[in-house]
């Protein structure tokens, strides 16, 4: 097949245009964001220097099919779902799930914020797919190549920047369904439920501890923090700043280590013996059945398009 | 169940001892002599204070007693059964400890959960356990928080959630470690509340001797792994020399009561000019002409959840003033104090020496600003304390022996020097306090503002601590719950209230107003309540 | 960096949870029953350590730490290390939920190779436990980035770009993790010296 050759002033013009895009969508996102508060100056909050902590756990009012779903059958259906959504090779099954996820994520009010940040928490490494796989992917009889007039060294293989886009697509279905998943009931309930799954118990209560803890250190991390800026220190390469972490980082353990003791032995008074008593209780009804036999048939059915629907094997972009 | 609506005498047998402890031992694994030699018995029903300076192995004797630790020599009877390996279970079941810190009790998502720990691990059936868990959130009144997750409480809330927890395992031995500490009045008095009605025994570990003093009739005092004293409780602090032989001194905060309108001349304006603040020349009448140091108008500080932290404040701050930041826990002391620092901004103006705090001149006020945390272990990064007091002198641009001299200095002026290559972790509670001062004090800041300062410290301490403060002649902000400290150091009050300033009054007028304080939660009361029975029994003594 | 999903074959994906599997299980064995609460209190620690950024020219890096959480926690590390990946993938999305199992690999093996490297030379002269860590560290950072770009192999030759600018990109934070994991340890040889032994980690004989 012959390459297709674009002049590189295209190439400009389309990054810039792509530039341009994101920075007025950037600041109309900011502008209105100032609106909202009705006033000037945006405050900077220098003391979450380190970046929120979200949390997984249901806001009170919300109320869907998600939250209604008994945990155990809604984790073991999506979590088959996922596995199932990162083996399909094709496009018309993977375009199927993006939108069973798309909705799932609507049903279960997944706040526009939550999913956002998910997706943006991965953008990073997607991106440098996007950007790398095109270049890299070795060419193979029938690949599309895309010459770039006057840059004869950079050549691009389209066949690479679909292999990028669809694993993207699949990493995009999987955090889509990450929100109905975890924040449609308390983590407790969420990690009773994986150990009904047959995960083993002191994983599970390793998890509940560390949710809780997190949230504790972060605190502290953020006062010591604080405490350091106090006094001149700005996080900067250098030797000074690798040296003054080193010791933040030392001190975060030795506290954290006293803080492990402690709370080992509050347990300890406490009656514990190797377990946390358990206070959910799970019951099945037919519509969480039902429920789970969807998901289950929906991923079997982009399963089986994926693998023996020759009919779709002729209309995606390789074949 | 040894919970009960109102005190009650001890239980019936006063002669049966729940602990027998004959000469009693630790060594920590490291080879440092925790205890020594300790023989004492404690019966049913006593209520017992352990007292003695920070480091004298209080908190050991502690983890003994509800079978953390096992001594390394001598014998523990608990019930009239000696205490084996087998039998820790048994003990820990009995006896119930709620250490400083409440984020060490609360390991579970939801309050209940953690209140449901002790009874379900104990065996106790699901319907009867959540009665009891009922029971205890009413009791310490965080019954509507039940299903919040610990972390969206504050400090006060969570102690009390740390109390339930305990309380609802039914120990018949309840040990506290410094139960008062960071507390403010009302969370004080709460826990009083619920304690006085606790009729087991109780052994509480505090430096706050008025907190003990309508709790406990009993006191033990350990002096360096030793026990040192064992007496009434009233017959201790009326003898000034042995609570001054042992550090727990607290009479230096009887001045501040005298002052107080709980002393029996209330009209007497005099009496608020009394204290040592006003002894000091403060330059109140200039400072009108002058460009306030500091002035905030209108000033509102948002959280990123939406909560507001402070709403439109407007004040100055002159030169040399010493001012006190008064308020409930989560009045918005704290958030107000980064806004100074310039950790924080919010809307509205702040300017500092007549210049908007923005950009550049929010980026570099800490070197006009210093701030002195509450936990002292939050501003200690290094591992020895000279690097720790360089640690800002540093990024102000200082270097060798330049640098050597004010770290000295710094050290001399709070009274540790020669400790340069102490380990700061190593040092005691109070000379963990100093040394973050002379951290602060070393870049020599034009205002200083001081977080609880007084949080967790033995009376010695604190009282060495008022007179490093009281020498010093910068401007002062003091954020304390301490109203001893507030009247000895301040000349002017601020107080917030939800965030809003709802007080901007002279300290002495202040402290006269009782209806003041009650309302904003800074309640003195009790404290004068029990330094004028202090007072009356110390008189009895030559 | 972490794996996302639909990067690996799927075959590669559920076998590298399945090893994962099998060395959780050696993992928690060799760790004291009473002390896997404890070994969950400090994950959080080191998870929260790992959201420090630390700048590196015009961007910044986030700490990965595995060098640090083998050196503190022996055997555990590989329980810790994958304890935390999990609550990052639950909480952040970094790292997929299907990816786990390899991303734990590719942190939990390096963490047992930094743990056994700085036994060795635990115990010996400052400078000798001090320069140990750092090569702990260093070398640990570096076989992750090459167990990153093996797994990213098994894709195909059309991943072997990707995996090489992996590696590459790893060499940056192979330097700023052992100057880090020095410092840790130089701090708390003189703070908490009883920390380097592991003490929740290696088994109590």
């Amino acid at each position: 097949m012959t390459p297709i050759v674009v002049p590189w002033s295209w190439i400009v013009l389309g990054l810039g245009g792509v530039a341009g895009t994101v920075l007025i969508t950037l600041g109309a996102l900011g502008l209105r964001r100032r609106k909202r508060h009705g006033i000037e100056s945006v405050p900077a909050a220098d003391a979450e220097a380190l970046g929120a902590l979200p949390e997984l756990d249901l806001s009170e009012t919300a109320s869907s099919v998600f939250h209604r779903w008994d945990p155990r059958f809604k984790i073991a259906s999506l979590i088959i779902f996922s596995f199932v959504v990162v083996s399909l090779h094709f496009w018309p099954p993977l375009l199927l799930c993006l939108g069973l996820a798309a909705g799932a994520s609507a049903a279960a009010r997944t706040p526009l914020r939550r999913a956002s940040r998910r997706l943006g928490a991965m953008s990073g490494f997607l991106l440098m797919l996007l950007i790398v796989m095109p270049v890299t992917v070795p060419f193979h009889e029938g690949d599309r190549l895309l010459l770039i007039d006057g840059l004869p060294i950079l050549t691009l293989n389209l066949r690479g920047l679909e292999l990028a886009a669809r694993i993207a697509t699949k990493a995009v279905v999987v955090a889509l369904i990450m929100e109905p998943l975890l924040s449609t009931c308390p983590f407790s309930v969420t990690l009773a439920a994986v150990h009904r799954l047959g995960v083993p118990l002191v994983l599970c209560q390793m998890l509940l501890l560390m949710y809780r803890y997190v949230f504790v250190f972060r605190h502290e991390v953020q006062r010591m923090w604080v405490g350091m800026t106090v006094r001149g220190f700005r996080s900067r390469s250098g030797w000074e700043t690798m040296a003054s972490l080193g010791s933040f980082l030392g001190m975060l353990f030795v506290r954290s280590m006293e803080r492990t003791q402690r709370v080992h032995e509050a347990m300890l008074c406490r009656g514990y013996t190797g377990a946390f008593p358990t206070t959910v209780r799970f019951d099945a009804a037919p519509r969480d059945w039902a429920w789970a036999a969807f998901w289950i048939t929906a991923a079997g059915v982009a399963f089986i398009l994926d693998r023996w629907g020759s009919v779709f094997r002729a209309l995606s972009p390789i074949s | 169940m040894h919970w009960q609506a109102a005190p009650v005498p001890p239980k019936t047998f006063p002669e049966s001892l729940v602990f027998d402890l004959e000469d009693v031992s630790y060594t920590y694994p490291g080879g440092s002599e925790a205890l020594r030699g300790v023989s004492m018995s404690v019966a049913h029903g006593e209520k017992i204070a352990l007292v003695g300076q920070n480091g004298s192995g209080k908190t050991t004797l502690a983890k003994i007693l509800c079978g953390l630790i096992s001594p390394t020599r001598g014998r523990i009877i608990f019930d009239g059964r000696p205490v084996v390996r087998e039998e820790l279970r048994h003990l820990r079941r009995q006896v119930g400890i709620l250490f400083q810190d409440p984020d060490d009790h609360l390991f579970c998502q939801r309050l209940l959960d953690d209140v449901l720990f002790g009874p379900l691990n104990y065996g106790v059936p699901m319907d009867r356990a959540l009665e009891t868990a009922d029971r205890m959130l009413e009791l310490v009144g965080l019954k509507d928080q039940a299903l919040k997750a610990p972390h969206h409480l504050s400090y006060g809330q969570r102690k009390r959630a740390a109390l339930a927890a305990i309380l609802a395992c039914d120990p018949s031995v309840l040990i506290l470690d410094e139960p008062t500490a960071n507390l403010d009045a009302k969370n004080t008095e709460k826990l009083l509340e619920v304690l006085s009605g606790f009729s087991g025994t109780l052994l509480c570990i505090s430096h706050d001797l008025l907190f003990l003093y309508e709790l406990c009739r009993r006191a033990v005092v350990l002096q360096r792994g030793a026990l040192h004293h064992d007496t009434d409780f009233d017959a201790l602090i009326a003898h000034r020399p042995s609570l001054r032989e042992h550090g727990l001194d607290f009479t230096f905060r009887f001045r501040c009561c005298m002052d107080s309108p709980a002393q029996d001349t209330p009209e007497n304006p005099a009496a608020a000019h009394g204290h040592p603040a006003s002894l000091r020349s403060t330059p109140e009448g200039c400072g009108a002409s002058r460009t306030p140091l500091m002035e905030l108008e209108d000033y509102s500080f948002r959280y990123a959840d939406g909560t507001w932290g402070l709403r439109r404040l407007s004040f100055h701050v002159h030169e040399g003033e010493r001012i006190a930041l008064l308020g409930e826990n989560g009045a918005g002391k704290s958030t107000l104090a980064s806004v100074l620092v310039g950790i924080r901004s919010g809307f509205g103006t702040y300017r500092f020496r007549g210049e908007v705090v923005r950009g550049r001149l929010r980026k570099d006020l800490w070197r006009h600003v210093g701030i002195v945390f509450q936990d002292s272990m939050d501003q200690v990064v290094s591992s020895n304390v000279f690097d720790e007091v360089a640690f800002g002198l540093k990024h102000l641009g200082m270097k060798g022996a330049d640098l050597r001299r004010r770290v000295h200095e710094a050290l001399a002026r709070v009274g540790l020097e020669g400790m340069e290559n102490r380990v700061p972790h190593h040092l005691s509670g109070g000379e963990k306090k100093r040394l973050s001062l002379a951290a602060v004090l070393a870049m020599d800041p034009q205002v200083l503002i001081l977080d609880e300062p007084t949080a967790n410290l033995d009376p010695e301490n604190e009282e060495r601590l008022l007179k490093i403060l009281d020498e010093l002649r910068t401007t002062l902000i003091l954020i304390s719950h301490d109203l001893c400290f507030v009247s000895a150091l301040t000349d002017r009050a601020l107080v917030l209230h939800q965030g809003c300033l709802v007080e901007d009054v002279p300290t002495g007028q202040f402290l006269m107003d009782e209806r003041l304080q009650s309302r904003y939660g800074v309640d003195v009361t009790y404290h004068h309540r029990c330094c004028r029975h202090v007072l009356a029994m110390q008189a009895q003594w030559p | 960096m972490h794996l996302s999903d639909g990067v690996l074959p799927t075959a590669v994906a559920v076998g590298s949870f399945a090893v994962t599997g099998l060395c959780l299980a050696l993992s928690v064995k060799k760790t004291n029953g009473d002390d896997l609460p404890k070994i969950a209190v400090m994950t959080s620690a080191f998870f929260v350590a790992s959201l420090v950024h630390v700048p590196l020219g015009p961007t910044s890096v986030h700490l990965l730490l595995p060098g640090v959480v083998g050196i503190l926690t022996g055997w555990s590390a590989f329980v810790s290390i994958f304890m935390g990946l999990v609550l990052q993938s639950l909480l952040f999305q970094f790292g997929g939920l299907t990816a786990l199992g390899a991303n734990g690999l590719m942190m939990g093996l390096p963490a047992w190779c930094a743990a056994g490297i700085f036994h060795y030379v635990r115990g010996r002269s400052a400078a000798m436990e001090v320069a140990g860590a750092a090569c702990a560290s260093a070398a640990a950072v570096a076989l992750a980035s090459l167990i990153l770009a093996g797994l990213l192999a098994t894709g195909g030759e059309d991943f072997f770009g990707v995996a090489k600018i992996a590696v590459i990109a790893h060499l940056p934070v192979v330097v700023i993790e052992a100057v880090i994991a020095a410092f840790v340890v130089s701090f708390l040889r003189r703070v908490k010296p009883e920390l380097l032994d592991a003490p929740m980690g290696w088994r109590s004989v």
